[in-house]
């Protein structure tokens, strides 16, 4: 479908302020430890101090003082084993994990949670508590977990849905298109390397956070900063037995760290126990060792292509690391290869695989991104080795080789998330016109004539371009839905499951709805999250909220102005082909009006009495991707090694941009974390698994003035499956800061970098090597 | 022990135990705006001003802070208006989750006063120990130079 | 939160020192790295800042500022003009607005901290300390770093008036951040001629040290032809570390970078 609608909006694709945004500029009290209830005992976690260990005995009698409420053991709480992981049912995610298990699996794990009165007796009880560990051999370098006489971490017979645990084998995938190594025997040029890409913290500003309580009427209530409280409240089901509601309230970040159940079984077991509210909020430590962690991986990246610049085959082949836990694993692996892959669909041959190893190490989980910039950092590295190779520049190369408008890859259908996935064609896709445009306004070709080193002030500048692509929520699975229920003053209530983690959802939803109905944003009032009040929606992630919940909002609001406009048939009686929406009302042809709050009024007290309400679910069928296309600057100081992001620009297509200003901040926001990534964020581990950068003193996260410019263009699109036109944008970001500068850092110097973070003391003692 | 301390303009006789943080003084006393986001000094969000200069209450002792004053964010903030450094962060999309922002918001308060005019270096500059993970720091620097400007033209 | 039994706020610094002997107390000045310690034995925590201890005076050959006054005030301080505008250029490396805000000349000292860029800076100005433990005496800030001090407290540090161009440089990570390296440098020149040399190297990891062997090689020398060896040299010399922040070699070969960037700006 090549036409592009331009549909008059006017409230969608408008920078409208954020509905929670006076709140959080006057910190208002509206996060999850902002709330104090009466009576809450405060919640600590004894962790181990082992990688690997058993708990042979754990005697709590001593720390038993004063203001401990209990403590409680892995014999003490329900030995159900689950998943952390915020996925659909049944999750693709082995179930392997318990609220506290005779086990530990890596340092930091959870071996007792006390409940006391305050936070400081907490902390004294639990040095008082004595724990006897049988300390077994842990697997520090998830490349060895598969070694002959490596120890099996997972070993509980109750395990399930993990691929091969006697060899640590969380998950394992494979799947080829045509046959690559016949066709890397026809190529003119070849390139085989291989990349690794870090486990990256998350480090939102605000640490994981739950309350539990019972309600007046003994409903067990769960207040919890979380992405995902549906899945939230089945997986508490499944482990306590119990119902419960789950409320998310502000969150302050999340990025996937929060795609999980961290705190919640903790603050209900003890609740459970006690019948008294509990509360427990991580300390950045916890967040930063004990939540969970970006998959860390290596690929093998091999690429083959001819001398006109057409690629004819792809491979990549990795290892990734999930760590104590399975959360999460066979998922991120695969989107490593299916949300980047099919963005060069003219291959003759294309294969991805390998396997996802347990290790003893903080869990890995979902971080936006989710496995694509872990697959895009070898696959765009290996394209721009190629393009190097054959002599060609990289845009050119890049844009020869992938997909357009129209145009289909059959990896779509092959891989989908944890299972197999579904056909689509392209609608949108202006790649081409996010890479011209770019380079135009980047001045690329320009800037590739100039020298890169100047040997004065011992500095060299250097130009990388990435392309990538994602998805807009997984096809067939995620399901959002959307409530609209009208009110006699001229307002509409707007109830929906999907998770505003700082995204601003609830704004964008809040103006898809206004659009539908002809009226403005602050007659919609958002109410989302709560699973006793809103319909159900999976959760934030996916880069599903705009797409999936955006359309299931858009039905709702439709069907709402059918309500109203035969509603208000009935009351003007007039038909309703001469009723049109204008200005919170109804008008007709021959001018008179019947504002909605009048309507409403009417269908309260005196006329056909009912109330006008109206649910709608949406699923898609399809995930049409956006694009992204990165440019980078670097400068490097050649006798330190250090790397500064002098300027990166993006080109985005991502459809219609809902809210513009939102949409800007979450690319900008992502560039950030993706810079972070690749320059910034590492971690060290000492010699018994400890995590040591466990802080922000330690692990550092870009500072203001850290990073040089960064900026956004939203190219012309529309996605006519999108709700206005909109297909995704909050996760892209994070794909192209890798490979753009690893390959600027090249142009550079003509050192090729395949492991993030690029630390500055690697590349100076490269530079040194190489004598420049 | 006692300590007499001036918040957000108002006398506030407070019973403490002796090694308490600020921070948790000023959350106990229901300032929620006051965020704890680390335990090393490192981000910022729990910034507040004493006696107008911006500090870290994580690692403040209140009963340092006896006979002194303390502006929160709820200081900065009026109920019926948005002050203009708060209005720009909005319409900039320098507020995401939010939750850096009231430290935000109190340390560019302090910067506008001392130097009304910044240049966007002197912005990077004096709210670099601020760490903000949702916006990347572009929008947060358009929205205070915007907000300097407006309030020079008031 | 600490632990603690008492926080005290004596007047005097004779009464701080007697509540200081007390077993299981503390001193604390500007209170950021006191706040984050994690000791549980800490019974008592005596703020010195009720001492008073915050004036910064002209004694004609050198300046004496106290203990007390904090990093951001002697940054704003319009006649604290040591070797130009070397203090509050350099004094705005540290940190963050906040912190500055926050920690304290002695404070920022007392503890030795490896990667203080306070030391460095003022180590690099021949500076001394005044110290009570009983009575009061001075001592070299260099010998401070050498010597276990428990119990006695710092109360003011005494800066003299020296000629020469000083700069200072640090190497971090991100901006905000504290010293993979740092270093500062102290040259005096007659026309190009280096009459002295003065140079400080910290956050080794360990503290800051000085660098006599390269302070000795540039004296007597023509700066710009000198500067290559020099930096050199201190690479060869300097007595280094590994820890997460970078591995002993890397620290070596920043000293040169830091030096050679150093030398520059003082030919500016």
């Amino acid at each position: 479908m090549k036409t592009l609608t331009e549909e008059k909006l006017n409230v969608v694709n408008t920078s409208v302020e954020k509905v929670d945004g006076k709140a959080l500029v006057r910190g208002k009290p509206v996060f999850t430890d902002d709330f104090d209830i009466p009576n809450t005992l405060t919640v600590k976690i004894l962790r181990s101090p082992y990688a690997h260990a058993i708990i042979k005995s754990i005697d709590t009698s001593e720390a038993m003082i004063e203001g401990v409420a209990c403590i409680l053991t892995y014999k003490d709480v329900p030995h159900v084993i689950y998943t952390r992981a915020g996925q659909g049912y049944p999750e693709p995610s082995p179930y392997d994990t318990f609220v506290l298990d005779k086990k530990v699996r890596y340092v930091g794990d959870g071996v007792a949670i006390i409940a006391a009165e305050t936070e400081n007796i907490a902390e004294r009880s639990m040095k008082l508590i004595k724990v006897e560990y049988e300390v077994l051999p842990p697997i520090l370098d998830y490349e060895h977990a598969m070694d002959k006489d490596a120890p099996i971490i997972h070993d509980e017979s109750e395990i399930s849905g993990a691929y091969d645990p006697k060899r640590n084998i969380a998950a394992h995938y494979e799947m080829e298109i045509g046959n690559v190594e016949e066709e890397l025997k026809k190529c003119d040029y070849v390139v085989d390397e291989t990349y690794y890409t870090p486990n990256q913290s998350h480090a939102m500003m605000e640490p994981h956070g739950a309350i539990s309580y019972f309600d007046p009427n003994g409903r067990l209530t769960i207040i919890t900063s979380t992405q995902v409280p549906f899945h939230a409240r089945r997986i508490i089901k499944r482990i306590f037995g119990v119902n419960s509601r789950v409320i998310k309230p502000r969150i302050g970040g999340g990025f996937g760290g929060k795609q999980a159940l961290h705190v919640e079984p903790y603050v209900v077991a003890v609740t459970l126990k006690t019948g008294r509210p509990a509360k427990c909020i991580y300390s950045r430590e916890e967040t930063m060792t004990a939540s969970n962690t970006r998959h860390a991986m290596r690929f093998r990246a091999r690429a083959g292509a001819m001398k006109d610049g057409t690629l004819r085959a792809l491979e990549l082949w990795g290892l990734s690391n999930t760590g104590a836990y399975g959360e999460h694993a066979l998922t991120v692996f695969m989107v490593g290869g299916s949300k980047t892959l099919p963005l060069y669909n003219k291959v003759k041959a294309v294969k991805f695989g390998g396997d996802v190893v347990y290790s003893n190490t903080e869990p890995a989980g979902a971080f936006r991104g989710y496995g694509a910039p872990q697959g895009m950092f070898p696959l765009d590295s290996v394209l721009d080795e190629l393009a190097h190779k054959i002599g060609m520049d990289p845009i050119e190369f890049k844009l020869k080789n992938s997909i357009r408008e129209g145009e289909t890859s059959p990896i779509f259908k092959i891989m989908g998330e944890g299972r197999e996935g579904v056909d689509q064609i392209i609608n949108s896709c202006k790649i081409e016109e996010c890479a011209v445009n770019g380079s135009k306004e980047f001045r690329w070709y320009e800037k590739k004539k100039q020298p890169r080193i100047d040997r004065q002030r011992q500095i060299a500048h250097g130009y990388g371009v990435a392309f990538a692509m994602q998805g807009s929520s997984i096809p067939a699975v995620d399901m959002g839905s959307a409530t609209i229920k009208m009110n006699d003053d001229g307002t509409f209530n707007l109830l929906v499951g999907a998770t505003d983690l700082g995204t601003g959802s609830d704004t964008i939803l809040a103006q898809i709805v206004a659009e539908v109905l002809n009226t403005t944003v602050e007659k919609i009032i958002v109410y989302s999250s709560d699973t006793d009040m809103t319909p159900f929606d999976k959760g934030a992630y996916a880069s599903s909220t705009t797409y999936v919940s955006g359309n299931a909002a858009k039905k709702a609001a439709e069907k709402m102005k059918r309500e109203i406009l035969n509603a208000a048939s009935e009351i003007m009686n007039k038909p309703i082909h001469t009723l049109e929406l204008d200005k919170d009302g109804v008008i007709s042809e021959d001018g008179s009006t019947l504002s909605f709050s009048d309507l409403q009024t009417k269908l309260f007290y005196t006329f056909n009495q009912r109330q006008l309400e109206v649910t709608e679910s949406f699923v898609s069928e399809v995930a049409p991707p956006p694009y992204l296309v990165s440019f980078a600057e670097v400068e490097i100081e050649l006798n330190s090694g250090k790397v500064k992001v002098i300027d990166f620009l993006n080109y985005i297509d991502c459809g219609v941009p809902i809210n513009p200003v939102l949409a800007r901040g979450q690319v900008e926001g992502a560039s950030a974390q993706g810079i972070g990534m690749a320059l910034f964020e590492d971690h060290v581990m000492d010699k018994s698994g400890r995590i040591i950068t466990n802080d922000f003193f330690t692990y550092k996260i870009p500072a203001r003035g850290d990073i040089g410019r960064i900026q956004v263009r939203f190219v012309k699109s529309y996605e006519p499956t999108g709700p206005f036109g909109a297909k995704s944008v909050s996760e892209i970001g994070l794909d192209t800061p890798g490979p753009a500068i690893a390959n600027a850092i090249f142009d550079a110097i003509g050192i090729r970098v395949r492991r993030l973070p690029i630390r500055s003391e690697d590349l100076f003692f490269e530079i040194r090597k190489k004598g420049l | 022990m006692k300590v007499k301390i001036k918040i957000n303009d108002k006398d506030q006789f407070i019973e403490i135990d002796p090694g308490e943080t600020l921070l948790e003084t000023l959350r106990k006393l229901g300032y929620k705006g006051v965020k704890h986001a680390c335990s090393t000094a490192s981000c910022g969000a729990c910034s507040v001003q004493l006696d107008g200069k911006p500090v870290l209450s994580c690692t403040t002792f209140t009963a340092a802070v006896d006979g002194h004053e303390v502006k929160t964010i709820e200081g900065f903030s009026d109920e019926n208006s948005l002050s203009d450094v708060q209005k720009a962060l909005i319409d900039e999309g320098g507020s995401q989750c939010g939750f850096c922002i009231p430290g935000l918001v109190v340390t560019a308060e302090a910067l506008l006063s001392e130097n009304p005019d910044p240049t966007q270096q002197e912005v990077i500059d004096y709210l670099k120990g601020n760490l903000c993970r949702c916006t990347g720091y572009e929008s947060q620097t358009r929205a205070i130079l915007k907000a300097a400007k407006e309030r020079r033209l008031k | 939160m600490l632990d603690i039994k008492e926080y005290l706020k004596p007047n005097t610094v004779q009464s701080a020192y007697e509540m200081g002997q007390m077993p299981n107390s503390l001193y604390v000045s500007g209170g950021l790295m006191v706040a984050q310690l994690k000791i549980s034995s800490v019974e008592r925590l005596i703020d010195l800042k009720s001492v008073g201890l915050t004036q910064i005076e002209d004694h004609g050959n050198a300046f004496k500022i106290g203990a007390n006054v904090k990093i951001s005030d002697l940054i704003s301080n319009p006649s604290l003009n040591i070797n130009g505008d070397f203090i509050k250029i350099a004094l705005k490396e540290i940190g963050s607005t906040q912190i500055r805000n926050m920690a304290t000349l002695g404070g920022s000292i007392a503890f030795k901290l490896g990667w203080s860029d306070v030391i460095t800076i003022f180590m690099v100005l021949n500076s001394n300390l005044e110290i009570y433990d009983g009575k009061f005496y001075e001592i070299s800030l260099e010998e401070y770093t050498k010597k276990s001090m428990k119990g006695a407290i710092i109360t003011a540090v005494e800066v003299p008036k020296t000629e020469g161009v000083a700069v200072f440089e640090k190497f971090a990570k991100s901006n905000f951040d504290i010293a993979t390296l740092n270093l500062g440098l102290k040259i005096v020149l007659d026309g190009q001629i280096v009459k002295d040399a003065r140079i400080a190297v910290g956050s080794r990891p360990m503290v800051s040290q000085r660098i006599k062997e390269v302070e000795e090689f540039l004296i007597g020398k023509h700066i710009k032809s000198a500067s290559k060896d020099a930096c050199d040299l201190i690479e060869k010399v300097i007595q280094v570390g590994s820890d997460i922040r970078a591995s002993a070699e890397y620290r070596k070969a920043l000293s040169k970078f830091l030096l050679d960037k150093a030398l520059r700006r003082v030919q500016l």
